[in-house]
Order: C-alpha cells, then structure tokens, then sequence
C-alpha cells in the first residue's frame, strides 16, 4: 500500500516524461507542417488546423514546439551530461584524495560558483558563437561546480569506510577503488542531482535566450520561442502559454521522477 | 495562521493564473480574482488616467526609450543615434534641419554666399541666448566650428566635410565671414553642428546649448530630463518638462505605454503597436531614414562573384519581407540612398531585380548560381546584432526564402559590440543586416563609404567604412568627380550614378527603409517627422 | 576562532581569484570598449588616443594590478560609459536590489516556514501528492515567464502598480516596496517551493530518528514534539538551505528586472557587459561574488554556533 502509493510519482513523472519524449521523438521524423515553413497565416490562435496557432511569421506553433523541445531536450541532457561527467571527476578526485589539489580545485571551484553565471555563460558564447553547441558547451561549464561539490562531499563521506581502506590495503589501484568501489555508492546522491539539474538547465537555457544569446535560427529552442512569445502576450497569448506549458510540462514531468526517486531511495534507508 | 493561509492562496492563485491564463480557474481563490478584478480594473482605469491627466495639466511628458544617452553629452563628440535623438532638442547650429530636410536659419539669422560658392558671410541672430543666460557671441561660434575642423574626437565625416574652411573672420560683431578653399555644396548640412559656449569645459556631463529645451539631469540606465527653456529666441516650446524613460527591452516599452507610466515612444514595429489598446494611443507612422540591406562582404566568397550577389537579389522577395515581417509597412528601394532624402533617391532602382513574380525571380536565382558555379547552392552565414528585432526578423525571413534556391542560410547572431568591432570593424562577416543612416545628411555620408579609399588602410594603418569591400573603379571615378563638381545639379546626376552602378553590380541586397511607428497617448498632438533620426519635442503639446 | 579566520581568509582569496576571472573575461570577450564609446565611424586614431586615455594601451597583468590596487584603496575607478566614479552609480542600484531580495527573503521565510511545518505534519494526509503536486509545478515554471504573467496580470489588467514607472527609493519607500513587492514575489515562488520540499523532508527524516519515535511513543503530543526537538534539529540544514537561497535570488533578481524594468544591479550588469564598462562589470562582480560567498560564510559560521560539532568536519 505504502510502497505504491510512494511510486505513483514516479510512475506519474515516468508517463509525462514518455508522452512528451515520444512526442518529441515523432517530431524528428514528422511534423504536421515544415517547421521554419512561413505563410501568409500569421498569428492565428489556435484551430483544428494549427493546434497552437501560428507564430508572427504565419509557421505552426505545435510543429515548431515539437522541434524546439527536441532541441530543448537535447541541450539539457548534454548540458547535465558535461557538467554531471567533469563534476563527477573534479570531485572524485578532490574529495578522495584531499590536500593541496583539493584546496586549489575547490577555491577554484568556489570562485566559479561566486561567478555571475549569466556573465560566465556570456563569456564563453562570446568566445564560441551563439548557436545551439555552444549553448551546451557554456551551459554545461556552468553548471560543473555544484556537480563537482556534490560528489567531493559523497566521496569524501566514503573515504575512510572500512571496504574502502581495504580495498586500499589489498593493492587496488586508485582508480579502480574510485570507479569500481565509490562511484557505484554515490549513485543515489547522483540521480535526484541529475533530475534537478536537468530542469535547471531547461529553465538556464530559456534564460539565455531570453537574453539573446541562445540558439539561433533556423534552430528553434523552447527558451527562444518563449523570449519570442513575450512580445506578444496581448496578441497571442495562445503562443506564449503553449510554449510555457509544455516547457512546464517537461520540468514537471522530470522533477516527479526525481522526487519518486527519492522517496524510493528512502524507502530502500 | 493567517499568514499560512494567506500564503496558500497566493501560491494557488499564481499556479491557477498559470494554467488557464487566469480564467476560469476551479480553485477557490482564482475564482474570486476575476470578479474583484474587474472591479479594481475599472478603478484603476480612473487611476492611470488621472495620472496623465495629472501629466497633463503639470504639461509634462514622460518618452520612452530604447537605449541610454552616450557616455559624453558634449554633441561634437556624440556618436550613438538614441543620443543625437534626445539632444537635437538641446542643441541648435548656425542653420538646423526643417522637416523636410532643408536647413533654415537659426542661431544665425541671414546667410549670404558669394557668386563664386567660396565666402559665405553669417548674420548672428539677436538675443540667442545659452541655457546658463550667456549672450551667444562671434567667439562662440567660432570656437564652435574650429572645435568641429580640429578636435580629433569629432565624428570624421563631419571633420573631413569642413576642412575646405579656410578662415573664419568676425566682420564688426554680429556678422562672420567664411572663406572655403574650395566650394562645398553640402556645407549647410555640416553646419548644423551645435554651437556652444566657448571654452565650456563640462559639455561631457553638464551641456549648455541654445534649443528650446534644457538639459537638467541624467540617471544612469534610468532616465534623462529636459526643461522648457524660456529664453529662446523662436517659439517657445509648449511642454514644461520631458523625462525620458531608459528600458532596453521593446516589451518593457510598450508595458510602460499601456501601465500609463510613458506617453509617447517612437521607433516602434507594427507587431509591437497591435499589442497597444487603440483607444489609448494614437499611431504615428514615419520612416526611419536609413538604409535596411542585406549587407554582403563583396571580399568573401562566394559573395566576391557578382552572378552570386546577383543571385541574391533576385532570389530575396523584398515585398515577401515587408509582409512577413513588417505587416507590409516599410518602403522599398534598391540602392543606398532611403525614399525620404527625395534629393537623392532613385526610384528607377527599386525594381531593377523584381521580376513579375517571386518564382521567376528565384528561377533567374539559379541560373545565374549555375552560371557562377553554383547550381547547388552554397552554405552561407547571416551575422545580425541580436538587440535589434527587425533586421533578425528580416534576416530569419530572408534565410526561408533563400532555401528555395538552394542556399542555405543560418543566423549568427551576436552582441551590438561585438558586431560593431568584428563585422563592422574587423570585416569578419560573410553577410548582415543591418540599417545605415545618414549623418550628417548628405549623398556623401551615405555613398562615399563605398568607395576604394574607403576599403584599403590608409598610412596610419586606419581603414574607412566601406565594411562591405565593395571594389569598383568606376564607382570611385564616379566619386572622385562628384566631390569635384560644384554644380548642385551636375552633382546630384553624377551620385545617382553612383546608386545606379551600386544596383547594377549587386553591391548589396537593399531591402527597405523601415516605417517608423510612434505611439502617442490620445491628447498629446502635434508630432512631426523629419527625414533624420530625431524626435522633435518642442512641437508636442498636450490638448 | 581559527576555523572563523580561516574562511574569511579563503574568502578574501575567492574574491581575488572572482576579480581576476572577471578581467580575464574582459579580455576574451570580443568587442573592445574604444570602440563601444567611439561608434562605427571611429578611425584607428581616435581609438588609439582613447585606450591610451582609458589606459587599455597597458599589458594585462599591469591592467588588474591597477584595478585592484584601486579597489583595495576604495577606488573603484570612473564608468565608461558615464564618466562617473563607479561607486557612485552603483550605490542607488544596489540599494533597489538588496531592498527587493531583502523582501523577497521575507516572503520566503513567511511562507516557507509555516507551510513547510505543515507539509510536515500531514505528510501522511489525503492531499499529501495534492501537495507535491504544487510544489514541483512552482519549481518547473521558468522565473521570467511567471515574471511577465504577474507583471501582466497585476500590472496592466488590475493596475496594482505600474510597469515601467518605478519610484525612487528616496521619494517614493511605500511605492518602491510595493512595485518591488510584485517582482519578489516572482522570485520567491519557486524557492518558496524549493524550501517547503526542503523543510519537509528534513523534518519527516528528523521525526523518523529514534528519540522522536521514543518521545511520541511515550505519550508527547506530535505537535509538541515537532516543536521542541525536531525543528530545532533540522535548523542547521535550514539555515544552509536559507544561506544558498540568499545566494541564489540575487542571480535570479538579473533576469526579474529585465522583465519588470527595475533599475537594480542585475539589469545594470546586463547593459554593461554589452556596453562593455568593464569598471563597472568589475566592480558588479565582485558585489556580487561577495554576496554569494558571504551568504555561505554566513550560514556556515551560524551553523558553527548552533552546532560546534560541524568544526570536525571542516567545510561542508
């Protein structure tokens, strides 16, 4: 009874999160129309033919949404792939074998952290070029530190465990006791990490374009149309509100899934 | 407990509000909103107007801006648009601009020109006077113009156009007299230049001029206020005081315009007026007075064939942009010179690569790709400065239609000053968009920056404006006879030549001059429009 | 006292490395500020005699050293773009964003708290996913897209307050406060909800230890219990939660007063960083960056008082 009812977030998170990656799946292959495609339909609210309606330059609002959380989709998973993967070995590293490469990585580390990360997204776009690589590259620097935090504190925490010391006593190499033996342990501090991180970088990617410097055309994001729709709230509200709820949507969906897995975790404890 | 609730309902509210756009929410509390909305808005309605009837009766306005002042408000070292836009109401010349365009009389009274173009002599007008309560005198006005000719700092165009002055001589004092090395038909637009007190040392942040309002103070990223000053020496201005608002983003504007705390904003587009209540607002539509093209680096390939320049300009649909984007506002042309500069503006041009429809014109495209070695197209990159709106919009459009000929066109977009040191400076581009304006207004400011001089570096290693490296040897032949020729109306032939070679070689792809839409509150009257890109306030006034 | 020492040492060490990045970035970044001042007609010359002016002719390292010597001295150096000394353009935006996130952490606090202790309390009611549910939807709404809807809503359609027509705080404080009022509220919510799924969660491990489960087995009102141990156990990872939070607004604050055109720090960073008035963006930086570790100092050291026995285990 309890264990059910302690999953159905899960479950529920797992649907949505399917629904709308199925979704945006078809929309690789097919689109009700051709996505950069203008006609002379301009700011049409919605209809059976344009579900959404169309955008100011008369293209359907569903086929551009179903592309631009693809990209969207894709930004954010990369996004929390380079920063979960260099967080990952950043703190692995410090936080097993501490001293002088700990203090540096971390003051390091704390520095980036206390860094405007608009302006440090900034930087690096400014460096790189706006366009959709780009965007994950920068954002995913971003969002190294706090990965990197978290995993010096769960490694650190298994330093000194009896396995561990062993492990160490009997020969293994460092790098063995690090992938093999810790890693595997810190999985469960990893996952909730990764759900929340993604939504972060969903919601950082909207912020960027939002400023301007986010994917460009002919690539189309959900934070770029969202920017786009702003504009327009009097006119066509339908443009904004689809994009918000969909890209609310996809956040809400994940974020389930991150809280069903924390409460399983603890149901696990 | 009742902070608890309270705070429920807040969260509640806001979550309803976000589903259903604050409809027809089934909780409690989103429910109750509309209803005590409606109420409120109504209330609140008396409210807004009670602030501008309020602003109405101080005689005050309030002017919504896009860009903050530059950091120096001295007008000879002023570069940005926005603040020539603001100071035009400080700041008088010798001769200023009337809305057509023609200079008129001003801080002098007469001008008389010699039979032979080369002394012109000044009637300084009685009882000008400077905002901090100075006469204007002969040593002001000739410190002003010396300043323009020598201080390093001033705006080239307009320090190169006055070196063909060769004395400035006061003549009793209220008469001046000034002798040229050679005639200069575009003189009077270079002698707009502001006149200012002589060795005044804090134009930089405290600027005294002789227009009809008065510079009282600035706010950084905030605002900057003028006061009616009521020493001028023509008609008085009608408005007390003027407050220009600073939001660097379009929507904040027209937020501003429809919470009542702005009552006039210009350089709108037309998506952005349909979103203001008409009932409100009056539209104004102008032109910008500038030059919207698709800018191609003639030194880039394959942008250094002329077939494929050509290409372009009969594969880009221009009236296709002007609907798409623009809601068929905007007006067309097809050279470098806009409508609104009657003088100059080729109309022949406009349609030198329109063909009956847009299909046939994208078929003429690609032949001619074909023709240059191109039948399958090529990639190509648009770099646009991501703060301005139109020229992405337009550039996103032009992108689609290039598509149906093969080419395929991504967006680049990047910071205003990152395009202004790498695409414009350093040349670092294969095509943009982008509007060019004229200043000061004159043939020259907007052709010669084509021209071969203009292209290469010149000794001290200084490169001119021609960022697009057109190379063309009889256009600088062209050019170099123009600035030669004295005649108003030989020279006027010989720059309209220059447009037409500009054309037929497909320099660039020229689009449009954007229409300009100003939003004024109801009861606010009597804007006008001059082919330059100012906002006249001392006409304003409310009914 | 050792331990106090030590973070405000490896704080004053964060700074510099904060100051040095940001002047690094200066120098990466394309666009040269010359040229920002001088426009697209500017000639090699002038911008020559400018730099020399702004002393950009200088090697990099000489360039910070100035800087932070400057700063080190109270001198934070003249704007670019205003020609104005920069702590004095700065002090009038900092005081509209310290008075916005300062309310903003109120609102928070005020809702947080309580509706935390209850989430708490009824995790096991009907409603309980009804709950979650709420949480996790403020979480997943973008701040700028709830900022336009309440700038909206509030703004335009029942006129509240009025967009754009920001008072000064000198003037107007009931005006400022409510204007920014609107503003906090947006970015409160989803920390609002950040903090009550934090909360609750602390709270329902504390309740599950064992002493608790002795104490309401003995017969102690849940409430009472709640209150007396529990809350007082779970206020050291409150407060670090409360510590990043303070941290985390004002980098939310840039992109709220875009939205709600509010003259604060985060709208001034923005414009000059592409006005590129490094003084300035310096300068902000720094602010900011101290803000960020101060508040994580902050929450350290309290921790410290309420708890010694985090000093064994270093920085957490």
């Amino acid at each position: 009874m309890k264990k059910r009812k302690w999953n159905g977030y899960l479950i529920a998170g797992a649907i949505i999160t399917t629904i709308i990656v199925v979704w945006i799946l078809v929309g690789r292959f097919y689109t009700p129309y051709p996505p950069t495609k203008m006609s002379s339909a301009r700011l049409q609210g919605p209809s059976l033919a344009h579900l959404f309606g169309t955008d100011k330059f008369g293209r359907d609002i569903f086929s551009r949404v179903m592309q631009g959380s693809g990209t969207t989709l894709m930004i954010a998973a990369l996004t929390i792939l380079i920063g979960a993967g260099i967080g990952t070995i950043v703190g692995s590293i410090t936080g097993y074998f501490g001293g002088i490469a700990d203090e540096v990585l971390m003051r390091f580390n704390d520095a980036l952290t206390a860094f405007p990360s608009i302006l440090l997204a900034l930087v690096i776009i400014s460096i790189l070029g706006s366009g959709k690589h780009n965007v994950i590259i920068a954002l995913g620097i971003v969002f190294i530190p706090s990965y990197a935090r978290m995993m010096r504190t769960a490694f650190a925490a298994q330093r000194e465990v009896n396995y561990i010391t062993s492990a160490r006593l009997m020969g293994a190499s460092s790098a063995r006791i690090l992938m093999v033996h810790m890693l595997p342990n810190t999985i469960h501090v990893l996952l909730p990490a990764l759900t929340i991180g993604f939504n972060n970088a969903v919601l950082a990617e909207a912020s960027m374009s939002f400023l301007g410097i986010g994917v460009t055309p002919p690539d189309v994001s959900m934070g770029y149309m969202l920017s786009e729709a702003q504009g327009m709230f009097r006119s066509a509200p339908w443009y904004a509100l689809s994009v918000g709820g969909v890209i609310a949507l996809l956040v809400f969906g994940v974020s389930l899934i991150g809280e069903g897995i924390q409460r399983m975790n603890k149901e696990v404890d | 407990m009742k902070k608890r609730i309270l705070a429920g309902i807040l969260a509640v509210s806001m979550v309803g509000a976000l589903l259903t756009g604050c409809g027809k929410g089934a909780s409690q509390s989103a429910d109750a909103a509309p209803a005590a909305g409606t109420e409120e808005a109504a209330e609140a309605a008396d409210g807004t107007e009670t602030a501008t009837t309020e602003r109405a009766q101080a005689n005050e306005i309030v002017i919504g801006i896009a860009q903050d002042l530059d950091q120096s408000l001295d007008p000879h070292y002023a570069v940005a648009a926005g603040t020539k836009e603001v100071m035009f109401n400080v700041f008088e010349g010798l001769v200023k601009y009337d809305p057509n365009g023609d200079t008129i009389p001003a801080v002098a009274s007469e001008v008389e020109v010699s039979d032979d173009g080369l002394v012109y002599t000044f009637t300084l007008r009685d009882g000008v006077k400077f905002h901090n309560g100075d006469n204007v005198d002969l040593d002001d006005v000739i410190y002003s113009i010396q300043r323009c000719k020598d201080d390093p700092k001033v705006n080239p165009q307009t320090s190169t156009g006055l070196q063909c002055i060769e004395s400035l001589e006061k003549d009793g004092d209220n008469k001046l007299v000034m002798t040229l090395s050679e005639p200069n038909t575009e003189l009077m637009s270079l002698l707009t230049l502001a006149i200012l007190p002589a060795d005044y040392d804090k134009q930089d942040t405290a600027p005294i001029g002789t227009g009809p309002y008065k510079y009282i103070g600035r706010t950084a990223q905030e605002s900057v206020e003028l006061e009616r000053f009521a020493d001028y020496w023509g008609t008085p201005a009608n408005i007390d005081k003027v407050t220009y608002k600073v939001n660097e983003k379009a929507e904040g504007l027209i937020m501003g315009l429809e919470s009542g705390a702005l009552d006039l904003v210009s350089h709108l587009s037309s998506t952005q007026v349909a979103e203001l209540n008409k009932d409100d607002f009056n539209i104004e539509q102008g032109t910008m007075n500038l030059v919207q093209a698709l800018y191609l680096n003639n030194e880039a390939a394959p942008f250094d064939n002329e077939l494929v320049r050509q290409a372009l300009c009969y594969a880009v649909d221009r009236q296709g942009i002007l609907d798409m984007a623009f809601d068929g506002y905007g007006f067309l042309i097809g050279s470098n010179v806009f409508p609104a500069f009657t003088k100059y503006f080729d109309e022949s041009l406009t349609d030198y690569y329109t063909l009956e429809t847009p299909e046939a014109g994208k078929e003429k495209a690609k032949e001619l790709l074909a023709e240059a070695g191109y039948p399958n197209g090529f990639d190509m990159v648009i770099t646009v400065p991501s703060n301005y709106a139109p020229h992405c919009d337009t550039a996103e459009v032009i992108a689609e239609q290039l598509k149906e000929v093969g080419i395929n066109a991504t967006l680049k977009k990047v910071e205003w000053e990152s395009w202004v040191s790498d695409t414009y400076a350093g040349r670092n581009f294969q095509a943009t968009v982008i509007g060019l304006t004229a200043d000061p207004l004159t043939a020259r400011s907007l052709l010669e920056r084509f021209t071969t001089a203009q292209r290469v570096e010149d000794a001290e290693g200084n490169r001119g404006n021609n960022f697009i490296n057109y190379n063309n040897a009889d256009y600088d032949a062209l050019f170099e006879k123009a600035v030669k020729t004295y005649d108003d109306e030989e020279q006027t032939k010989i720059y309209k030549e220059m447009e037409k070679n500009l054309t037929e070689h497909a320099a660039s792809v020229y689009i449009q001059d954007m229409a300009d839409m100003v939003a004024v509150r109801k009861g606010l009257s009597g804007l006008t429009f001059y082919p330059l890109y100012v906002l006249d306030v001392s006409t304003l006034k409310w009914n | 006292m050792k331990y106090v020492v030590r973070r405000i040492l490896a704080l004053i060490i964060t700074m510099i490395m904060v100051s040095f990045l940001a002047f690094a970035a200066f120098h990466i970044i394309s666009g040269d500020p010359a040229r920002a001042i001088l426009g697209m007609n500017a000639t090699e010359s002038q911008l020559k005699v400018l730099r020399q002016e702004m002393g950009l002719d200088k090697p990099f390292m000489v360039q910070y050293l100035n800087w932070l010597i400057g700063f080190f001295t109270g001198n934070l150096g003249i704007s670019y773009s205003y020609r104005q000394p920069v702590s004095e353009l700065i002090a009038p935006k900092l005081k509209v964003t310290l008075l916005m996130v300062l309310i903003s952490f109120v609102i928070i606090i005020v809702c947080s708290v309580p509706l935390g202790l209850r989430a708490a309390q009824k995790s096991r009611g009907r409603l309980e996913w009804l709950r979650t549910t709420i949480i996790q939807l403020c979480m997943a709404v973008p701040a700028f897209f709830l900022s336009i809807l309440v700038s909206y809503v509030f703004g335009i359609i029942f006129k509240f307050f009025t967009p754009g027509d920001f008072p000064k705080i000198e003037k107007d404080l009931a005006g400022a406060v409510k204007y920014l009022f609107f503003a906090a509220v947006c970015i409160a919510i989803p920390r609002i909800a950040m903090a009550v799924r934090m909360l609750k969660s602390t709270l329902i491990e504390e309740m599950e230890k064992d002493y608790v489960r002795t104490a309401i087995s003995r017969g102690n009102d849940r409430t009472e219990v709640l209150k007396k141990h529990v809350l007082k156990n779970s206020l050291v990872p409150t407060i670090t939660f409360l510590g990043q939070t303070m941290a985390e607004i004002v980098g939310g604050s840039i992109v709220v007063e875009q939205v709600f055109g509010i003259p604060g720090m985060g709208r001034f960073l923005v414009a000059s960083i592409s006005n590129r008035d490094y003084p300035v963006v310096e300068a902000l930086v720094v602010i900011l960056a101290f803000w960020v570790i101060l508040s994580g100092t902050l929450a350290d050291l309290i921790n410290q008082k309420i708890d010694p026995r985090l000093k064994l285990g270093g920085r957490a």
